[in-house]
């Protein structure tokens, strides 16, 4: 079953790199593929690489999608990293 | 932001070995700052360490994007350097590193500094450039692969 919820860039920085550092990695965690979509570019959440093309600055929605056992809790965490701005001050 | 337009031809170096992150730090200070009249290479190393206290900025298949932030300066500032033998680096992915593209941006520039990143990961997503990258054997090689990516 496919999840997805879509949520606003909040964080001042944006999906830089530190901020992709950690979405990758909480999204390596789960037993789900995650991907993200912003307009008509997607990426693999588990790829800083991939995520940083994206170029996500603040005020973008993004869509976080994912398939797999833990779909539902991968797309949660990840929707709540993105909405606490990646536990950035700004 | 293109790479070609942030490259200097004289911040591209291939080295041997390196033993640690800091001394492969150390060397992209001391050519960045050759480009910073206004700084030394010990605040640019001070800030480029600072960014890796806060996390590895090994993003993965032995590439690394080390940055600093800098005051008083309006231009970016890139290096590439690349080693022969790969680096332990903490990256995402655990595994050495060997190619290193540094950043050095102005303060408050949020927008272009996220388009420089999206430009430095679609240049290092290409299977063919990484390969040749790897392969360079001079400080030039490694100028013309990016000036032809």
């Amino acid at each position: 079953m496919e999840i997805s919820r879509t949520v606003t860039i909040e964080n001042k920085l944006g999906l830089h790199a530190r901020a992709a550092t950690k979405l990758a990695q909480l999204a390596q965690g789960f037993e789900a593929t995650v991907t993200i979509q912003q307009a008509d570019k997607k990426a693999n959440a588990d790829s800083v690489m991939a995520l940083l093309m994206l170029a996500s600055n603040q005020g973008k929605d993004v869509t976080v999608i994912a398939t797999g056992n833990e779909a539902k809790v991968a797309v949660d965490a990840i929707c709540e990293l993105i909405s606490n701005k990646f536990d950035e001050d700004e | 932001m293109n790479l070609k337009l942030l490259l200097q031809p004289d911040c591209t170096k291939v080295i041997a070995d390196c033993k640690s992150k800091k001394k492969i730090l150390e060397h992209i200070a001391e050519i960045a700052s050759a480009q910073l009249p206004n700084l030394s290479s010990i605040d640019i190393l001070e800030s480029l360490m600072n960014r890796e206290k806060l996390g590895s900025t090994g993003i993965g298949n032995g590439i690394a994007i080390p940055h600093g932030r800098i005051k008083n300066s309006s231009k970016a500032v890139a290096v590439l350097l690349v080693t022969h033998k790969g680096v332990n680096y903490d990256a995402i992915d655990k595994r050495p590193v060997d190619i290193f593209f540094a950043l050095l941006v102005p303060e408050d520039q949020c927008d272009t500094h996220l388009a420089t990143l999206a430009s430095i990961a679609k240049t290092f997503d290409n299977k063919d450039v990484l390969r040749k990258i790897r392969r360079a054997e001079t400080d030039l090689d490694l100028y013309n692969i990016i000036e032809a990516a």
